[in-house]
């Protein structure tokens, strides 16, 4: 069979062998993580392991949920990451657009200022912002969880890219015809740049939704952890039930599968835009 | 456009609820101050100790219900004030982190109960305040002397000793059994010790003759390098061929032959396969869990994970078995013990009314004669406490007969902390071959020695 292929077709399936295993051992660690989810523990560490659950048991989801406030934890995070990407959208969209279609003093000094901010980490400011936010009085609210994230040069750098890669002349057209420069913006602009959109909110949502630091600092009190915070104090219980554990991060893991599910065609758009010009 | 406008209108809504979520609802979420004109709240942290508020099988037990109970009680006896204690569990690895950036934004929790060796750099940066006008005759007189001078810092007692978790090993005498190996195991209520002869023999025992078809993924004996957490019997460890750690002057000489020869020991059990296999992305949590589903015959332990452990035994969570307890062997044949001393220590928030109610709240979990019951979890401080339930728990009668192996791990030295920042990536050098075992107690020899000259440095305690 293999040998009636010609040249180009058995290296194709060779290359796609090779690709396919490399795929089956990157998602290993995920089937055995969610797989794992549904034994008991003493069939976790078993060897030989089981491939797949013999026993398949829900118990170690209802503990995770009864246990402790997962629901709440798993609200406040959907609640941070979604906002605080949605207004962090809305803020970088506005800026890079200024940036790359507007003409005003000082232009490229503030760009520039605003990508060294990207050479800054985090928590070289996380006391000063702390400090910040309990002026605010916005320690153990969703709040000081959100608004920090909404202002960061990342999203701007990215979205001027694609702002860049759009003509000019589609504002100069618009603007002969009497457009205003936010009807310009949001009726012209936007949706061109919606592959970049996707990108962004994708990869600011999985940010978010993973800022352990921040929120372990603000959400100090239990009602206001986010999932993340949360199920790492559960993976430091001495509890020795594996496969609750592993319970726990597939709580904290699915999430961003789903996300990265619904919005791939966006994400893969958005950072190959470009490539191609 | 009808799609359009209702996804942007959703998006809008989605927005503002969000935020509004966000602001509002929070005011009773407050970790501590004066809420009122008349109510103090004041703040206590814990990291994990012990469930429930006198035992694991109370129904809801948790590791916050005795505080929690505790202060409904004060709050309720408390003339002075109206108080609202608030109670918050944090994770071991994540109590630095929140206590510094907390200390630096100024709000730093009233009280932290904890392990005095985990506290104890707190007390010499300046941020807790003595507890000396707390300390009562009585308690000086129930509470021996070794425990007020572990809580001491210079001239100040800055927590208030509540009970001790002396750290042992633990073994699975059924593992042994089953490996022909009963001549090593020891009474259920001893804490068995072996010459460094008969260890190695067990461990070499269990990887040989341990059953396959019964415990088909099990090592002989846990090892962990993957963060600080449970550092303290790699220390001890890192003295089983007579290294003394620190010299008499509170500088590190684990770096000399003696530190080299244990570290080279530990290399070579690894390497033979007598420990768990990734010793270096092994976790204290995870070796106990895997000694909990018997996958290690010999694990470490203190006398709270014990009680846990067995609690654990008890209530399904985790299979049954023959467990006991064994000490650290040594290549002199005197084995290495050590505990940690608990209690509750109170920060200076700089405000007098809180910590006058803070102190008057330590003093009450800590001398209150119900209370300190619950310090039977681990091994009580108090002899009155010992004296009650030693018929309850004969496992105190051991501990107290191991007191004379007892080693002091911290050295009270000053940033304490932070040295146990540097040892566990040595460890995990030498275990995946990166350094030697020579050049891995060197190098942790020369860092932690400067970073215990900058703390002396900056103690206050140092330059009073």
């Amino acid at each position: 069979m293999f040998g009636n292929k010609n040249k180009k077709e058995k290296l194709d399936i060779i290359t796609n062998s090779i690709v396919l295993f490399f795929a089956i051992l990157s998602l290993f660690p995920l089937y055995w993580l969610l797989t794992s989810s549904f034994k008991n523990s003493a069939d976790v560490v078993k060897m030989p392991p089981d491939w797949f659950p013999k026993t398949f048991t829900m118990s170690n989801y209802v503990d995770v949920f009864n246990n402790q406030p997962a629901l709440l934890w798993a609200y406040n995070s959907i609640v941070v990451a979604l906002v605080a990407t949605i207004a962090l959208i809305i803020v970088s969209s506005l800026a890079a657009y200024a940036f790359s279609k507007l003409k005003f003093k000082g232009k490229n000094i503030i760009f520039i200022i605003f990508i060294s901010s990207l050479m800054i980490p985090k928590e070289v400011m996380i006391v000063p912002l702390f400090r910040i936010i309990q002026n605010f009085d916005m320690v153990n609210t969703l709040s000081g969880m959100i608004w920090p994230n909404v202002a960061t040069a990342f999203g701007v750098f990215l979205l001027k890219g694609f702002f860049d890669s759009i003509p000019d002349s589609l504002r100069e057209a618009a603007k002969i015809d009497g457009a205003s420069e936010f009807k310009i913006f949001y009726k012209i602009y936007l949706p061109l740049v919606k592959p970049g959109i996707g990108a962004l909110f994708i990869l600011n949502f999985v940010q978010v939704w993973n800022d352990y630091l921040w929120q372990l600092i603000v959400g100090q009190d239990a009602t206001s952890k986010t999932l993340m915070v949360g199920i790492a104090t559960l993976m430091q219980d001495l509890n020795p039930n594996f496969a609750y554990k592993m319970a726990g991060a597939t709580v904290a893991a699915v999430p961003m599968l789903l996300i990265f599910i619904f919005f791939q065609k966006y994400f893969t758009k958005g950072i190959t835009i470009g490539a191609d010009k | 456009m009808f799609k359009k406008r209702f996804l942007a209108s959703i998006l809008s809504v989605a927005l503002i609820l969000g935020v509004l979520a966000g602001c509002v609802g929070k005011e009773t979420s407050k970790s501590s101050g004066k809420s009122s004109s008349d109510e103090v709240q004041i703040s206590v942290w814990l990291t994990p100790q012990w469930k429930g508020v006198l035992n694991a099988s109370e129904d809801g037990a948790d590791y916050d219900s005795f505080f929690k109970h505790a202060a409904e009680r004060f709050a309720a006896e408390y003339k002075d004030h109206k108080v609202k204690v608030n109670v918050e569990v944090v994770a071991s690895d994540q109590r630095d982190e929140l206590i510094n950036v907390n200390l630096n934004g100024g709000t730093p929790p009233d009280i932290f109960f904890e392990s005095v060796f985990a506290m104890g750099d707190y007390a010499h940066r300046g941020a807790l305040v003595p507890l000396n006008d707390i300390v009562d005759e009585d308690a000086k007189a129930d509470i021996a002397q070794n425990f007020w001078d572990n809580v001491t810092f210079g001239d100040d007692i800055y927590f208030y000793p509540f009970s001790h978790n002396p750290g042992t090993l633990v073994y699975n005498a059924d593992m042994l059994r089953d490996a022909g190996l009963e001549k090593y195991i020891g009474e259920e209520n001893e804490i068995k010790t072996w010459t460094l002869a008969e260890y190695e023999n067990i461990l070499y025992g269990l990887k040989k003759d341990l059953p396959k078809n019964k415990y088909s993924n099990a090592f002989p004996m846990a090892l962990f390098a993957l963060n600080n957490q449970g550092d303290t019997w790699n220390l001890a460890y890192l003295r089983m061929f007579g290294n003394k750690f620190f010299d008499e002057k509170g500088n590190i000489i684990v770096g000399d032959k003696n530190g080299a020869k244990a570290a080279n020991w530990l290399k070579k059990i690894y390497d033979d396969g007598l420990t768990n296999p990734g010793a270096e992305s092994v976790s204290s949590n995870d070796a106990n869990a895997m000694f909990q589903n018997q996958q290690l015959g010999v694990s470490f332990t203190n006398s709270i994970l014990f009680n846990n452990a067995k609690a654990d035994m008890e209530s399904g969570k985790a299979p049954k078995f023959d467990m006991r307890l064994a000490n650290i062997p040594s290549e002199s044949g005197d084995p290495l013990t050590f505990t940690y001393v608990t209690g509750a220590a109170i920060f200076d928030t700089k405000d007098e009314t809180r910590i006058k109610v803070s102190k008057d709240f330590v003093k009450f979990i800590s001398s209150d004669p119900e209370l300190v019951k619950a310090s039977k979890n681990g091994v009580p401080v108090r002899s009155s406490v010992v004296e009650e339930f030693k018929g309850e728990n004969p496992l105190f009668a051991a501990y107290t007969a191991n007191d004379q192996f007892m080693f002091n791990f911290t050295g009270n030295v000053p940033g304490y902390n932070q040295l146990r920042q540097v040892l566990y990536p040595e460890l995990q050098a030498l275990y995946t071959g990166e350094k030697t075992a020579d050049k891995a107690v060197k190098d942790y020899q020369s860092k932690g020695n400067k970073i215990i000259e900058d703390a002396k440095a900056d103690s206050v305690i140092y330059s009073k």
